[in-house]
Parts: structure tokens; sequence; C-alpha cells
């Protein structure tokens, strides 16, 4: 039997895994909006096949497994036949608290020959904001509940104790639950396919090697056209006042690219540290944009990549950092900055900067009676490209998920909306202009909360070869009372009739005006 | 004698199939004319006598899709103030993740042809803001000077309320012949979808009615009636189909689902996949109680990924179409080696021009015709005998990717698991073991796997319909009658759907079938679902609760929120007659060296001679006209009523 058979089988698994667990899945975010990724890893932890959603949740795989993997040995726990494992540990499972990995062994012939392991955003994971997405976090206990790897499985069982603990904290339990029961049972899913793979053909080991060596051969190859060197950028994040520096070197070195972000500034007490498990798959995510399309996502690939993020800076921060928008935000800079570096070394092969933001926008409150919560990114231009321009109105790097109507959104929220449009001009001009921006605006039609996760609002997505750089972001309310009141990343209070306008950057513009 | 006839315009050839009375089946292909496709048309009905035609064309696609030869109307968008950029901005998501390159599909009304208009409705069907008529007329005249022949209007909430577009689009109408409002195409919420269809019905508008037009008249002439296709596999009127063209949009395929839905129900099979398998692509179906499954999400050119339209790919379109799933799998599907040695297979096709390696026409990359030739599986001539195969190129063309017999084998095992699991992927989506089910499989490719892939799905019966190779065009002359009108949030359900059956009372239908899209307040899909009648809310709840459990493995403790209900009125027509096989005879038997996990002698039938109740053991090969059937070892097959082959294992 040829490994390609093998291989494909494989990936039409994690394929498959993924369609049951959106298809049973009960919040909106992971049936509608696809938040959720899976992978199909081996027992060593190595990433065989994923499929493909969220790419801050796939890169950080590379690093989550392991980290799993590892503490579970340090801590003696055997993994039997029909245990899941739950964790949603930034520092261990390598994205935000929202984020639940998942990860379950399969056994065939009583030997350990693979994992399974799914990772989805839930709504809700506790903590004193909406969403948990909290604006003003200090440490990760301010963001949520923190659930350290535990069996919520055990044989088969579901732990009902532990889960009523997480049920307890999550403040929309019923989503909660469902979208927990589906993921075990997408976890059973994947386990069943992967033991029938190895029941049908016999040489399914090798053909995951070989699939590793080809995705990997498959990169090098690319990797040998690049000009081997060392190649360094900055770039900054911008968190209401202040000001973060992301820096890196990034050299290709042959077969190997090696990511330094050395020089980066310190962590702080505020939102915005990215775990390693993000830098790492925000770093692999500029790179794979890089390569061919053909080339498979598997440990192939991520193990030509090597990241050295020094402890305690904010791109790999030391527990109890908060995390929050450093999956968010952050991991759309560490792109930006890995994007620059690459510029200088294919030149002519990288667009300018894209808008750069989420733009994390949260409106709740109580109304006739009932808890509200409106969450919602808002995309914007991305940059322009070496020979055509950038695309207006989308979502850029590390995210990619759905608007919500606004027919919808009007008929469920106490809301108005005054506009959706095109922000013309706002992407940077040049010999190829930069995409434009969104701006979307609404009136409240009740007292409600506004949260706002977002930044470039201070720094502007880069042009490259003489383009201009995009707008930055602006957001402001309108008070009914008459004055304009311009905010970022922050919460505060709207009375009903305030409108909030909420401007997102355009991309950078390419090569000088003429 | 006289004949009905299907006539199937696609993008390369334009097929007719005509039946007549006693059941007799006659075939003609030939070279579509895509600038003028009413030219071909008319030349291959000059060729038959008839008195009707069903129709169906590839027309709105291509021209939506910017087909050379084909030239876009000019067509004016008027929103409501602060949001003309909807269809530009979409749902915001981006096609493909790692492409920097990506483009979103263009907008189809370009940002100086979108016009603004200051007026507001909310979602309780409140009008806050009427809009100033004089502003409209301005803006119109504007319109014209541009040089707009066909306009859509789509204000937010229209839905709950149409008035504003009404007066708007009476305006409209005094300096434009076509004019399409948002609710009269789409009656239901979410504004970019709403809006996309309409700006693809006033696109369509101009090109659809002029070409109907012209083959109306020339069917018309000839004393006959004329009828089409439309994507939810039933037939409307010309008149009918110029007003709301949007429903012509992949008209062709659905013909094929309809045919399956036909035969299973001649077959009483209660759980069937239809399987379509041609030059390009694979395309899958469910067909449960004999009922072909329908959907609303659609997009117009959208790109597919393992069988599923990827969001933002392409123009979204709300209306039925027959809810199919579509893997980039054919015979023209390129076989090749990436740069570090893996085999590949796809997603690329040869297509038909220039096709496979063997077809002698210029084809250079092997494809899985030819490696279905090397293997032996397929005759050396197709088009019974007309067109000679270059077996010694097609070697040749894979030689260069390994041992030719190997990559031709792998190769074939590939394109079936890829086929399978597809296939897999949108059955369990839709909460269905494909298990359960028979396969039913046509089109010129889909006789030569469809055995191997039952295999690979666990399905243990096959059916290979009469005349594979036609089956599409023949589904087209076994569709019913269906016109079909909707609305949004219904205040009293009943009222509601009775309402919309008086709307379409005219047409004498000799019945109505009710859905509704439902979900749970909240929630951000709705579930479509068949309605009785009396409809009650309290039955509506109980069917959608079922069928949310049966899709999604669970119910929960919320209320149910009717979106929309929709009336299908359907007049039926008389079925042709599918004939049984000869009742004895016995067939000619040549013999053939073909590869299955290794070379054996394989005997050779023509499906013509084979009477009822033959028995065939596989592996063997079976051939016609315009198909090749595969029994693989291990597989018997049975000629059964209707001429169908039935293949169990």
């Amino acid at each position: 039997m040829s490994w390609e058979i093998v291989y494909k089988a494989t990936e039409y698994i994690a394929e498959e895994i993924g369609v049951a667990l959106k298809k049973s899945a009960f919040s909106p975010n992971i049936r509608e909006r696809m938040d959720f990724s899976v992978a199909v890893v081996d027992s060593e932890g190595r990433i065989i096949a994923q499929a493909e959603h969220i790419p801050v949740h796939l890169g950080s795989f590379y690093i989550g497994v392991k980290n799993l993997i590892k503490y579970l040995s340090e801590e003696n726990i055997d993994l039997a036949r029909g245990d899941v494992v739950i964790t949603n540990d930034p520092y261990i499972a390598g994205t935000h608290l929202n984020d639940v990995m998942a990860l379950s062994p399969v056994y065939y012939e009583n030997r350990l020959v693979a994992y399974i392991t799914t990772k989805a955003h839930y709504v809700d994971v506790g903590g004193p904001a909406p969403a948990s997405l909290n604006p003003h976090s200090k440490t990760l206990y301010d963001e949520g509940l923190i659930i350290p790897p535990v069996k919520l499985v055990k044989r088969g069982e579901l732990d009902k104790e532990i889960l009523g603990i997480i049920l307890s904290n999550f403040k929309t339990q019923d989503y909660a639950l469902g979208d927990i029961n589906a993921q075990i049972a997408a976890q059973r899913i994947g386990e069943v396919r992967v033991r029938e793979l190895f029941n049908k053909y016999h040489s399914v080991l090798e053909a995951w090697d070989k699939a590793i060596e080809h995705g990997r051969r498959l990169v090098e190859l690319e990797y040998e056209k690049w000009p081997q060197g060392v190649y360094e950028a900055e770039d900054y994040l911008d968190w209401r006042d202040e000001i973060y520096r992301i820096r890196v070197k990034l050299e290709i070195s042959g077969n190997i690219i090696l990511v330094d972000f050395e020089g980066t500034s310190r962590q702080v007490e505020e939102p915005v540290n990215a775990v390693l498990g993000v830098t790492f798959a925000a770093t692999s995510f500029s790179i794979r944009c890089m390569l061919n399309k053909e080339v498979p996502t598997n440990h192939g690939f991520y193990s030509t990549i090597i990241v050295k993020a020094p402890l305690g800076t904010l791109v790999n921060p030391l527990k109890p950092a908060p995390v929050g928008a450093g999956n968010l935000e952050t991991s759309n800079r560490i792109v930006d900055v890995v994007f620059l570096a690459l510029s200088k070394a294919l030149p002519g092969r990288v667009p300018a900067a894209a808008s750069g933001t989420m733009m994390n926008l949260m409106i709740g409150g109580v109304y006739n009676n009932r808890y509200w919560s409106y969450y919602e990114t808002i995309g914007g231009g991305t940059g322009a490209r070496p020979f055509k321009n950038g695309v207006s109105g989308v979502h850029v790097n590390m995210t990619n998920t759905l608007n919500t109507p606004i027919e919808i959104a009007e008929r469920e929220f106490p809301i108005l909306f005054t506009a959706y449009r095109i922000r013309e001009g706002s992407g940077g001009r040049g010999r190829f202009r930069g995409g434009d921006g969104i701006v979307r605006s609404m009136k409240v039609l009740a007292p409600a909360t506004l949260s706002i996760i977002a930044s470039r609002f201070k720094t502007r997505p880069w042009g490259l070869e003489g383009g201009e750089p995009g707008l930055p972001a602006r957001v402001y309310v309108k008070r009914v009372k008459g004055y304009i009141e311009e905010i970022c990343s922050q919460t505060i209070d709207l009375k009903p009739g305030d409108e909030v306008v909420v401007e997102t950057p355009g991309g950078g513009g390419y090569g000088a005006l003429k | 004698m006289s004949s009905i006839i299907a006539v199937d315009v696609g993008g390369t050839f334009t097929d007719f199939v005509a039946l007549d009375e006693r059941g007799e089946i006659k075939t003609l292909k030939l070279l579509s004319t895509p600038r003028s496709p009413e030219k071909a048309v008319i030349e291959g009905l000059e060729k038959f006598s008839f008195r009707e035609v069903v129709h169906a064309s590839t027309i709105g696609t291509n021209a939506l899709l910017g087909q050379i030869g084909l030239e876009r109307p000019k067509v004016a968008l008027f929103t409501t103030r602060g949001f003309r950029d909807i269809i530009e901005i979409g749902r915001q998501n981006r096609p493909r993740l790692y492409d920097l390159y990506f483009e979103k599909p263009r907008p189809l009304v370009p940002r100086e042809l979108r016009f603004e208009i200051d007026e507001r409705t909310l979602h309780t069907g409140e009008v806050v803001k009427r809009p100033d008529l004089e502003e409209v007329r301005k803006l119109a005249e504007k319109a014209v000077s541009m040089g707009v022949i066909s306009v859509a209007v789509s204000f937010l909430h229209s839905y709950a309320n149409p008035e504003n577009e009404v007066i708007v689009g009476e305006v409209l109408k005094e300096k434009f012949k076509y004019v399409t409002l948002s609710h009269e195409i789409a009656w239901e919420p979410r504004e970019y979808e709403r809006t996309s269809t309409a700006v693809i019905n006033a696109v369509l508008m101009p090109i659809v009615s002029n070409y109907l037009e012209e083959i109306g008249k020339y069917v018309e002439n000839r004393g006959a009636s004329i009828y089409t296709m439309t994507s939810s596999g039933g037939l409307v009127t010309v008149e009918e189909a110029v007003k709301r063209p949007v429903q012509l949009v992949e008209s062709g395929p659905a013909g094929g689902v309809v045919a399956v839905a036909e035969l299973a129900r001649l077959l009483g099979l209660r759980r069937v996949i239809s399987l379509d398998m041609g030059g390009t692509t694979a395309k899958a179906a469910t067909v449960v109680d004999y009922e072909v499954q329908l959907t609303t999400e659609y997009e117009v050119g959208g790109e597919v990924h393992y069988g599923r339209v990827v969001k933002g790919s392409g123009y979204p379109v709300r209306y039925p179409f027959v809810d199919l799933s579509e893997v980039s799998a054919g015979g023209g599907t390129i076989i090749w080696r990436d740069e570090a040695g893996a085999l590949r297979v796809g997603p690329l096709s040869a297509g038909a021009d220039p096709g496979p390696v063997c077809y002698n026409r210029g084809g250079v990359q092997p494809t899985i015709t030819d490696a279905n030739l090397v293997l032996g599986r397929i005759p050396t001539s197709l088009l019974g005998g007309t067109m000679l195969l270059d077996e010694r190129k097609a070697l040749e063309a894979l030689r260069k990717l390994g041992d030719p017999y190997d990559v031709a084998n792998i190769a074939i095992d590939m394109i079936n698991l890829v086929m399978a699991r597809g296939i897999r992927l949108v059955t369990i989506e839709r909460g269905l073991d494909p298990r359960d089910f028979v396969l039913i499989a046509f089109g010129g490719a889909g006789p030569q796997h469809a055995v191997l892939l039952a295999e690979e799905l666990g399905i243990e019966r096959v059916i290979i319909p009469p005349l594979p190779g036609v089956f599409t065009a023949l589904g087209m002359l076994m569709a019913d009658f269906k016109f079909e009108a909707r609305r949004a949030y219904p205040r009293d359900v009943e009222e509601a759907f009775n309402e919309l059956e008086n709307k379409l009372a005219n047409l004498k239908p000799d019945y109505y079938i009710r859905y509704a899209d439902v979900r749970y307040k909240g929630q951000g899909w709705e579930l479509i679902i068949p309605v009785g009648k009396p409809a009650t809310i309290e039955s509506i709840k109980s069917i959608f609760e079922e069928r949310h459990i049966a899709t999604y493995g669970f119910k929960l403790p919320r209320e149910v929120e009717i979106v929309v209900v929709r009336v299908f009125a359907v007049k039926k027509r008389i079925k042709p007659i599918l004939r049984d096989p000869l009742l004895e005879g016995s067939p000619e038997v040549s013999e053939k060296d073909v590869f299955f996990d290794g070379w054996i002698k394989v005997p050779v039938f023509k499906r013509d001679q084979l009477p009822l109740g033959y028995r065939i053991n596989g592996p063997a090969i079976i051939i016609e006209d315009y198909s090749t059937t595969i029994i693989p070892p291990r597989w018997q097959a049975v000629v059964g009523k209707f001429g169908v082959l039935e293949v169990r294992k």
C-alpha cells in the first residue's frame, strides 16, 4: 500500500473529526464561525494531519501537544483507552483561556499509536468580563477559570464532579455543556477512525513517517531557493497609552529558519502577553504563507521553524501574566513583524502590512430583564501586494471568522446600525494601494457597557518599497449629549442614543507614488 | 412520432434526449455556441419533431463567471443609506487562509453604481424613514445616463415590511424594463445574502429573457411548449424563469438527482446516494424517502473544500437548490508528482479540452481515464467506436511518474478514497450514515468507480441505471412543475401558508409542499423542515426537534423561531416509461486482460445484450455507448427491472 493513500485517509480523519465537532457543538461560535481546530498526532506528539480552520490554534498545537504530553509524564499520569484529558491553561495548551484543548490516546493492539487532539473557543470561561475578554486584566486570574490538565473522561466515563466545577464557573452554561459534549464525541470518533485505519492498513506508522519526511522535504526545497542570511525587523503594539516593541531576528540557515525575539518588551500586567504557543503559531503562519500552496501543515513543516522567545517577555511570558489579548492582538503584530523580516529576505514577494487588528467589540447589558451580549470582530484592509492592490474589508492574519448579519443583530439586541461600509481612502497610497478598512457604527437603544480590544490606534500598518502606511484605527462615541469621545482598548458605559463608530485600519501601500 | 425533448446546454456540449410515446430514446450531442446559446439549441431541435421541450442551461452561471462571449449587463443597486458596501464586504472572511494574493469575488455592481437612499425600516416592520421619491427619480436618471439597463433594490429589513422597496420600485419601473426587488426574490433576513441574490437576479434578467424569448418563439412556432428546469429540480414556465432567473443557476446537475429520486421510487429504495461523476467533478446528493434534499446555502462560482462550498469564495444565492456536494474528481483529473516526489491526484483536471492523454488532443499529463485505460478497465474506443483511445501515449505519460501500472493503480485507489471520504463527510454532516444507503452512480465515469467507492464507504449495494451517460438529461424528462413562494417571520403560520398557496393557485397545482426554515431563538442557522397541514407551532416544533436531534445529536430547552415559510406548488407531469430489458438472450462474451491486484483475464459484456435476471460474477467489465461499468472481484451484478444493473457483494 502506498503511503500517499494512508496519509490521505489520515487527513480525512482530521476533517471528519472537525465535521463531528462542528455538527454537534452548541455555540454559534464553534458551529457558525468555525472557531475550533483538530489534529491527529503520533505517539511522540508529532502532528500528522490537521483540519485547516483557525491559524492561531493550528500552530499552537505544535507547542501545546508537547507541553501536555510532558506534563502528563512528569505528573505520572498514564492515559488509558477511553480517557480524555482537557486543559485550557494557556501556559500548557498554548493560546488563551477561552480555548479548551482536549487530548485522548489511541491504542492499537495494546500499543499507544496516536493521540487525537481538538481545541475549541468557548464563548465564556468565567471571570469578570463578558465573553471572558477582559481589557483590564492584570493577571491570568482576571480572565476566567483555569483548568489544569485533568481527565474529564476516565475509561469512557464522564467525571461529573469535574464537569460540575467547570460548568459552575462558565457564564453561558448551556453552550458550555453542549460544546464539551461535542468535543468529547469528536475525540471518540477520531479514536475509532484511527483504529480502523490501523486495522485496514499494515504500514500506518511508516506511512506517517514518510508523510512527515515528505512535508519537510517540500519545505526544504523551497528554503533552498531563499537567500541565506539574517534579517531583522521591529514593529510595535499600542495598548492604551503604552507602546510595546516586538523585535525579531530571522535567520534562514540551510533547512531551518531560526526566529529570535531577543529585544522584545518585557511582559506586562496587561492582557497583551502572548504565550509561546501563540508566538509559534503566528511565526509559522507567516512562513507558511510564503510557501507554495500544496505544503501539508504537519510536523515536517513545523519542525523547520525554531522559535527563540526569551522568557519573561511579551512573546513568552511567565505565569500568571494575563494573556487574553495576546492571542487576539499581539499575535497579529508577531505576524506583521515576521512578514517585515521576510520582506527583506524575499523582496518583491511579501505584501505590505495588513490592518493588523481583530478589532474585538463587545457590547452588553440588561434589557427587558435579560442579560445580552454582542461580540463582533471587524475586518480591515490587507496590505498592497507587490504587483496589485490590497483587498478591502476582510479579516486578515490570524483570524478568519464571519460577521453577524445586521438584520439578525438588530432583532436580538437593542442596537440600531447606522453604517457598515468600506472606509474609503484608509488604505496606504503607493504604486499599489493598500486595501481599505471598514466603518461599522451603531446606536445603543438601552444602557449598555462597551469593551474594545484592538490595536493600531497609534501605530499604522506599514507600507513597503516607498508605499505609505494605512490609516490607523479609530473608535469613538457620539454621545447623545452632543460631544464626541475618543476611545481605545477599554471598557466604558453607554447611554441610550449613544452612537459607537468603529473605523478599522487600511493596509499599507506598496511602491512609491510616481 | 411526437416526442418530449430534454435540452441540456452545457459550456462545451448541448445534449438532446428525445423520448417518444413508446419509450424509444434518441440522443444528439452538438457543440455549444456560447456567444448565442440559442443557436445550437435551435439547430438541434430542427432535427426532431416534438410537442414539449424541457430545457436546462448553464447560461446563468457562465454569464456571472464572465465567460468570454457573454457580456454582463450594467446593473445598478439601490440600498439603505450607510449600507451600499454590504455586497462588497460580504461576510468579512477570506476564502483561503494562507494565500496572500487572494481576491474576493469582484462585486457584480461597482461602487459608483450603488446608490444610497435615505430610508429605514426596523426589524419590527415599522418604517421610520420614507424615501424621497424625487431623489430616487434623480438617481434613476443618473443611472440611465451611466448606461444601466437593469436595477436591484435591497433595503434593510425589507423582508419584515417591503413598503419602501415597493414604492421605490414603482419609480424605477418608469425608467427601467428590468427591476428586481430583494423581497420578491428572497423574502428572508440576512442583508448580504438577500442583496447578493437580488443583484444576481438583476444581472441575469436581461440575458435570460433575451435568450428564452428567442427559443420560446421558435418552439411556439413549431406548435410546442417549453419549460425550464430550476436548481431545485422542478420545472417552471418561461414567464416565471424570466421574472426570477436566479432560480436557473445550476439547473443542469439537478436533473440527475431528480432521475435518481424517480428511480428510487420505482425500485422502492428509501435511502439513496446519487453520484454523478464526469470529466472534472463528482457530485453527490442524498435522496431520502424519494425526496430530493434541498439547501438554500449556495454560492455561484464558489470554491469547494472537502465537498463543501468555501464561504466567501463565490456569490451567495438564497434560493432552494438540490443539496449537492462536489469533489474535484473525474475522468480528466490529473495524476502528478510534486517536487518532493509524492504521487498526487488532482485537484487540477484536463477537462474535455485537451482531455486525457489517450484522447490524443494535445493532453500531456496523465489522467484517471488514462489510468483506467492502461489497466484494461475501459475499452480502447469511445462513443460507440467512433473515437479511438491511444493506449501507448497514456502508458508513456504514466511512465514518467514511475512504473505505469503501479502509478495507475495507486492513482485510482486515491481518487476512490477522495470521493468516498468526501461523500462520507457530507453525509455525516447531514446526520446520515452512508452505510445505510444504496449508491446510484451515473455520468461518464461514475459506473467505472462506483463499486470500488462503495467498498471504501462500506456500502453493500450499488445500482447503475440505464443510460448512465445521459441520465441527467433523462432526469429532466421526469421532473414535475414546481413553483416556489416564501415569506419571513409569519405572524400566524397556517395563515401564511394559505396566503402563499393562494398566490400560487393560478397554476392549478396537484398539490403543495410546505417547508419552514426553523431555528432555536438566538441560533445562527436554520434547518429546513417539511410542514403538514394545518400547520401549527407545536407540530413544527416537534418536527424541528426531531430533525435537530438527527442532524446535530441534541435538542435544547428553548423557544423555537420560524424564520421563513416556503411553499412549492407542484403539478405532476406524465413520467417517461423506463423499459424493461430483454426477457431472454445469450449475450456474447469476449475476454480481456485487466489489472485487479494483478493481471487477470476478465470477461467483457455488452450491456444492451443482457437479459432480465442475468447474473455476472466479478471481475467483469460491462460496456455500452457512453459508459463502462467495472465489477471488481468479489462483487456480483444482476440485471434488474427497468434495465438497472444491481451490484452486490
